[in-house]
């Protein structure tokens, strides 16, 4: 047949007698289907590696409460002082102001 | 995960199904509900040793000569006999009462020479390398002269060898000496193996030795945590001895060489200066309180009332048990002088403290009472990993607990009503682990027996003596009941007053268990041995 994978047995001779294997001669007019992404907002940095977190999550969960506990506490009247700006802009559902 | 329980259909199953993911050592196991060890032999001819315990392994059987000077190592094999007729299905031959029939004498290694001896509860096994770690000891000085180091009201031995041995042919390879120096022994509770790293706390000296077991057999110095944390802070100290007061200076000069690290350590003492650790310790809780607050008068008011009103208990607190949570990590607990020597009973009475420790960074990570409600939670959650995964030895890690076993868990559930103080205390109780406290074998796997804990269970202590077999049942049909385990003469013991202890030594994966009973060291007399086994 002059495939690629040779003149291999099988059971029956005149299975695969209609099979035409790809010849790069005469490219095939189908495409096999591709997907492509539609917005970059989810692709990853180019320079990201992932690994496995050495700690254990028993340690890491003393860490994180050491953080919790070692993070300086905002005096009351810091608090009342905040920039206007230090809050996410939410992707609005519906307009707020509507008549 | 099998559909029938008879053992032949098991394995045709296993031939033709593959276990769900992650669970192929859990379906290995379920083997053990057909082979269990149901015949008993009472009252073996044994010699007068005492048999301390199996290897994880299941290589070697640990035991020790009456005088304590003399390790015998055996090898567990089996019972093989041979017999004239077709059908064997006579009793077994009188060899069988034999000891020897079971196990084969590998060595005997005299490990304590004069007036010491084998500290039976201590022993560690490594076993990539098969290397065993026993201790030797002189005798228990109570009254002892305390030097400039040493904690006051803490006993004193003259001498502590730690033996490296490799177990294969009785080689000692290493040994490491603490002189005048006290290290708890009983069920490992001074020391941790984890990997080839060995923590040993020495309690008069306040000081928490790291060793590394080396695969040429050699134990290393990594580092000693308390006085100092960096190995290079006593480079530093000793480079800045001209900022030291002028009569430090002058005992300075006068020693020509220093021999060793304790006499040093004495100069620091006399200027005041906290250890390491203590300090690391101190400046931790202070600058958790700190934070509490955000106004600096109610930081005061803070500090105040939870700092300085306690700081000589703060300051009093010394290192009682270390375990390690993995390479870098060590959980630390604190408690006074009264908790060295006191019974277990009255440890819950005694305030104690938890404290996490990285010995890279050398900071400390966390610190809890050890009625903290936030430690307990972890415990609940987390408990394996409070057991640090060792990759030598992976069948460790299948030891139920209350983290991997729905039935350990419910029974936790069952006894925690509402977490109040006395529960809180009684459950951290158990940290920080011993290492190597827990038998690996499959017939304690609580998904697999149902049986009574407060007579047998994975922690291998001696318990006392009941007359009556211990029952163990299986989970999966209700109530089937599979092998007995009785300690003692068949018959029940003829003295009903004497109280017996009892202890079970299960071979880690083989159905094949010792059980020992004998009279409490006031009574001593020949201990009665039975050997458990699938015939």
């Amino acid at each position: 047949m002059g495939s690629i994978l040779g003149d291999l047995p099988s059971f029956d001779p005149h299975n695969f007698s209609h099979f035409r294997p790809s010849d790069p001669s005469n490219p095939s007019k189908m495409t096999p289907t591709t997907y492509h992404p539609t917005h970059s907002r989810t692709i990853p940095p180019p320079d990201q590696v992932i690994t496995t977190e050495s700690k254990n999550i028993l340690i890491r969960n003393f860490y994180r409460r050491a953080e919790e506990k070692m993070r300086p506490k905002r005096a009351a009247s810091e608090f009342l002082a905040q920039e206007p700006g230090c809050k996410q802009p939410r992707a609005s559902m519906t307009t707020s102001d509507t008549p | 995960m099998f559909r029938s329980s008879n053992v032949a259909a098991r394995i045709f199953e296993r031939q033709i199904r593959t276990p769900a993911p992650g669970t192929s050592v859990h379906r290995a196991r379920l083997f053990y509900e057909n082979m269990v060890p149901s015949h008993t032999i009472y009252d073996v001819e044994c010699p007068d040793y005492s048999f301390r315990k199996f290897t994880e392994d299941g290589r070697y059987l640990i035991s020790f000569s009456r005088n304590n000077q003399d390790l015998i190592v055996y090898r567990p094999r089996w019972l093989s006999f041979c017999c004239k007729e077709e059908n064997c299905m006579h009793d077994l031959p009188q060899k069988a009462k034999k000891f020897e029939s079971f196990f084969t004498e590998l060595y005997t290694v005299s490990l304590a020479s004069g007036n010491e001896q084998i500290c039976k509860d201590c022993f560690l096994y490594l076993e990539s390398n098969q290397f065993g770690v026993f201790v030797t000891s002189t005798a228990l000085l109570h009254d002892a002269p305390s030097s400039g180091e040493a904690v006051p009201g803490i006993p004193s031995i003259d001498k502590i060898t730690f033996h490296l041995l490799r177990l294969e042919d009785g080689d000692v390879l290493d040994k490491k000496v603490f002189h005048n120096d006290f290290i708890t022994f009983n069920h490992n509770v001074g020391v941790f193996l984890y990997d080839d790293l060995l923590a040993i706390v020495s309690l008069r000296f306040q000081t928490i030795h790291i060793l590394q077991i080396r695969d040429s057999g050699n134990l290393v110095d990594v580092r000693a945590i308390g006085t100092f944390c960096r190995e290079d802070d006593e480079l530093f100290l000793n480079s800045n001895a001209q900022y030291m007061p002028v009569s430090d200076q002058s005992q300075l000069h006068s020693e020509n060489h220093v021999e060793t690290c304790a006499h040093q350590n004495q100069l620091y003492q006399n200027s005041s200066f906290l250890s390491g650790i203590k300090q690391r310790l101190l400046s931790f809780i202070f600058r958790a309180i700190w934070n509490e607050e955000s106004d600096d008068a109610q930081r005061v008011q803070s500090l105040k009332k939870k700092f300085y009103f306690h700081f000589q208990d703060y300051v009093d607190l010394i290192i009682l048990k270390v375990q390690f949570l993995d390479r870098h990590h060590l959980l630390m607990k604190f408690g006074s002088v009264d908790g060295v020597l006191s019974v277990s009973r009255n440890a819950d009475q005694q305030p104690a403290f938890f404290a996490v420790y990285n010995m890279e960074t050398t900071e400390i990570v966390a610190f809890y009472q050890n009625s903290a409600e936030e430690l307990y939670l972890f415990f609940e959650m987390f408990c394996d990993h409070f057991h640090p995964h060792s990759k030598n030895s992976p069948h460790m890690n299948f030891i139920s607990s209350h983290s991997n076993n729905i039935h350990a868990f419910e029974q936790l559930r069952g006894i925690k009503k509402k977490p109040n103080f006395q529960f809180l205390k009684k459950m951290l109780g158990s940290l920080p682990f011993s290492c190597q406290s827990q038998n690996p074998s499959p017939y304690f796997d609580q998904s697999l027996f149902r049986y009574d804990e407060k007579l047998i269970s994975a922690t291998d202590r001696p318990r006392p003596s009941t007359d009556h077999p211990i029952k163990f049942t299986t989970r999966r049909e209700q109530y089937a009941h599979k092998f007995k385990i009785k300690s003692g003469p068949e018959a029940g013991s003829t003295d009903g007053r004497a109280k017996k202890i009892s202890s079970f030594l299960f071979h880690p994966f083989l159905p094949l268990t010792l059980s020992i009973q004998q009279t409490p060291i006031s009574q001593p007399s020949q201990p009665s041995i039975n050997i458990h086994f699938r015939k």
